[in-house]
């Protein structure tokens, strides 16, 4: 039922009944009674991560330089130079900033998946930044992380524009909540913030196809830019995914969180990052209200504790699936 | 859920607290809880500071006191750590005395405060003579600059019908009349020979000329009613006979009244201000309060046994200081609901405080336009930097500098242009100003011009709310005589550290929002 004042904005009692999620409810209620805040660390820095995800035996990008002084930085690109392509990123940046993507090297300069040229030395200013802690979470000093880029699978480059897509899974109790695929645009120049252009795209739990695409909060079927159909897309090792996200609520212990991933061509899922403070924009690509998957969640755990990880898989695919147009 | 009850106890701990303070200052002390239209009362403090060299030495400490100290119904009263206090009546008035036989060696400051009511302002009427009518004695003044002086006496007796027409005409000749060349001469003179300092220069050319037209005339200091503009040094005033009584006048301002001009005279009688023996480098120095509520009132109220929930009590020059302290808190209430409840982005959580309080002190609009200015420049230079490849520490060490000359200029150039307002530019937070434009500068880079601006409007935003509710008069007033009330806020702001609602912000974010 359309309203004159839904070009405007929604009234609390209509979000409420859509079970949307506001930020003010995920911290109170979700975020701050289930992450203590001594886990925090564990995710705010990259290193520490993937640290414990290898001690999982969960697959992450390989790390390939940890650049921790302005000494490493001097000699950072003699050690890169048996890799054409990798990524640079801030150990404890946030919200993907300062991530820098070399695509490949052509003679001595790194040009990047747009395009764009970087000179030895301004790949070494970056490093320098990162250093500093300008990207970093209060500011504080900082390592730089450079890894193996991940050569997305074939389905996904489909659908996104130069930038790869990844997958956020967002997880209460260690119980697989909701899902979205993040995909670049033209406009969002490679990054996947939904804010700045990107696609979300809904993910049925159940089955890892996607159920519903949105651009600039409006429904979309076909890429904007290539064309290419969204929905009915089948992510690929859609059972495995969710056995890493439950796997890093178990390491990393939080109550609530998002993990992030991308699907390598060759390697398959590959764990990118855990967010304790995952944002909200995923219950406009599932067009579902957080609330909807959170409340049942809540009401299992109040129940069974101590369910293991393959019955709260079994759990979220079987209660939480999409409800597809026809059954609804 | 016990957190949850544990809240709503301590909302209810800090209302019942604060309100109870409140109406028990309102009823049993008779505080009034509404801001009057007018100040009644004001509250004057001279604070005497001096060095103490030789521990040996005795100190004796003679303060010329305002004439209404001799009121008994005058609010008044010493602070001296280690210090006799006494009062001394002489013959021109009245005086403090501090004494010590052996103070400690180092700085002292000693305090004097006087509280009088509104309707007492100047203090400055005439007073009658007593006894002999005085006789001027001559200035010594002679040869051409006699001469000069005589030309200007004359021109001035021409136009004026008695001594007090006469006052105002010298001294608008004086000041106005720069070019004229008796004025010039008498100038020089007193500059160069005297070696009287510029401030000064008025007011021993001002007394000398009156002596030499024969009317007796002496120094006397004021105060400057204005509680806006912190510690303030005396003000010289010139006193002069008519013959029948003395009169105290302004010569910067010969044909104002000093009621008018909100001057309250500290002593006259041509006694010196201060007189320090045994100290170096003394001064006096002196701190305006306007007190907001009738005197008898005020002093029930410092002699209550809640003395320590006020800030009255302090010093004038602290309580002066606290004056825009306890806002701090309003302002960050202000961002709280408009962060939490509204939902806009700003820069920094509580820079909009800052700036709000730097508003507090200039003017709003100018001070939004400076802002701006300063952040636009800044922000042109910050990119100009960008391309130098600086590490982050010294880039915005650099900003920091660049800030500063661009307030310099600014200054600079509207003081050519006769904009005033923009010297109070220095009242701007200028590290944090430095910090906004790099962080600016990234957001631009990485989200875009669009946020970057939206978001440091945010912040301008929320800090104009944050004035606005700040000047309220009666917010002011509450947060200087109930602070007590700051527990209500606080409790408030616990309230809304539970708040669970959407932002209003998220009602637009989410108005696209739809079920599959």
């Amino acid at each position: 039922m359309k309203r004159w004042w839904h070009r405007w904005f929604r009234t609390p009692k209509e979000l409420r009944a859509m079970g949307v999620v506001g930020i003010n409810m995920r911290n109170a209620r979700f975020l701050l009674p289930n992450n203590p805040r001594r886990l925090y660390q564990r995710v705010d820095n990259k290193l520490m991560t993937k640290a414990l995800a290898e001690e999982r035996g969960l697959e992450v990008p390989l790390t390939y330089l940890v650049v921790t002084s302005p000494h490493d930085v001097a000699f950072m690109e003699k050690k890169l130079l048996a890799h054409e392509a990798f990524v640079m990123k801030p150990a404890r940046g946030s919200g993907g900033k300062g991530v820098l993507v070399i695509d490949h090297r052509d003679g001595d300069t790194y040009v990047k998946p747009s395009g764009s040229r970087l000179t030895g030395a301004e790949l070494r200013h970056h490093a320098e930044n990162i250093l500093a802690g300008l990207y970093s979470l209060g500011g504080n000093r900082d390592h730089a992380l450079i890894e193996y880029r991940v050569t997305p699978a074939k389905v996904l480059t489909e659908i996104s524009f130069q930038g790869a897509p990844d997958i956020r899974i967002v997880m209460l109790h260690g119980y697989p909540v909701m899902a979205m695929l993040r995909a670049a645009t033209k406009e969002s120049d490679g990054r996947a913030n939904l804010h700045q252009g990107a696609i979300g795209i809904g993910i049925d739990l159940a089955t890892g196809l996607t159920v519903r695409a949105v651009h600039h909060g409006s429904m979309i079927t076909h890429h904007p830019d290539l064309k290419s159909p969204l929905i009915g897309v089948q992510i690929p090792y859609w059972d495995k995914i969710l056995e890493i996200a439950v796997t890093c609520h178990e390491m990393t212990e939080l109550g609530y969180l998002g993990v992030d991933l991308m699907v390598d061509e060759t390697k398959g899922p590959l764990m990118i990052e855990v967010n304790a403070r995952p944002g909200l924009a995923i219950q406009m690509a599932n067009g579902v209200g957080l609330m909807k998957r959170l409340m049942p969640v809540v009401e299992r755990h109040k129940l069974k504790p101590q369910e293991s990880a393959a019955d709260r898989i079994a759990f979220s695919r079987e209660v939480l699936k999409a409800r597809t147009s026809a059954s609804a | 859920m016990s957190s949850q009850l544990r809240l709503i106890l301590a909302v209810l701990f800090l209302c019942v607290l604060g309100i109870g303070l409140a109406v028990y200052k309102n009823r049993s002390l008779g505080v009034p809880l509404w801001v009057g239209t007018k100040a009644t009362s004001w509250l004057v403090e001279a604070k005497v500071s001096f060095f103490h060299g030789e521990a040996a030495a005795p100190v004796t400490v003679k303060l010329a006191l305002p004439a209404a100290a001799a009121d008994e119904s005058i609010g008044q009263e010493a602070g001296s750590l280690g210090f006799g206090y006494t009062t001394e009546a002489g013959l021109s008035g009245l005086k403090a005395v501090w004494s010590a036989r052996q103070p400690s060696e180092g700085s002292h400051a000693l305090y004097y405060r006087v509280r009088f009511p509104e309707r007492f302002k100047t203090g400055g009427g005439g007073e009658e003579v007593k006894g002999t009518p005085p006789v001027a004695e001559s200035p010594g003044l002679s040869g051409p600059l006699e001469k000069a002086a005589q030309g200007l006496i004359e021109k001035s007796r021409a136009v004026s019908a008695d001594t007090d027409t006469f006052f105002t005409h010298l001294f608008l000749q004086v000041a106005k009349d720069n070019s004229a060349q008796e004025v010039l001469l008498l100038r020089r003179h007193y500059q160069n020979v005297e070696k009287v300092s510029e401030e000064n220069l008025l007011i021993v050319m001002g007394i000398d000329l009156l002596k030499l037209a024969g009317i007796p005339a002496r120094l006397a200091h004021g105060v400057r009613l204005d509680a806006n503009i912190g510690p303030q040094q005396a003000l010289p005033l010139i006193e002069y006979c008519d013959g029948a009584t003395w009169k105290v006048k302004n010569p910067a301002q010969p044909n104002v009244s000093l009621r008018s001009e909100n001057i309250f005279v500290w002593n006259r009688g041509g006694v010196p201000l201060l007189d320090v023996i045994g100290g170096e480098n003394s001064k006096v120095s002196f701190t305006v309060v306007k007190d907001m509520i009738p005197l008898d009132r005020m002093n029930s109220l410092r002699d209550s046994p809640f003395l320590a929930s006020t800030i009255l009590s302090l010093p004038v020059s602290e309580r002066a200081v606290f004056r825009y302290v306890v806002l701090i808190p309003l302002g960050a209430f202000v961002v709280v609901i408009l962060r939490n409840i509204v939902g806009i982005p700003t820069l920094g959580t509580f820079m909009p405080v800052l700036l709000a309080l730097a508003f507090l002190e200039m003017d709003l609009g100018l001070g939004i336009v400076m802002f701006a200015v300063i952040v636009a420049v800044g922000l042109y230079f910050r990119f100009l930097l960008s391309s130098m490849n600086l590490l982050v520490v010294p880039r915005v060490a650099a900003c920091v500098v660049i800030v500063t000359m661009l307030m310099l200029l600014m200054s600079l150039i509207s003081w050519r242009l006769g904009v005033r307002g923009v010297l109070q530019i220095t009242l701007f937070p200028m590290i944090i100003i430095a910090w906004t434009i790099e962080r600016m500068s990234l957001i631009w880079e990485e989200e875009g011009k669009r946020n970057a601006i939206m978001q440091v409007g945010g912040s301008v935003f929320v800090a104009v709310v944050a004035y606005l509710v700040m000047k309220v008069p009666q917010i002011q007033y509450w947060a200087q005589y109930f602070p007590e009330l700051l527990l209500v806020l606080l409790a408030a702001i616990l309230l809304i550290g539970r708040y669970t609602g959407y932002r209003l912000s998220e009602l637009h974010r989410f108005r696209n929002f739809s079920e599959s």
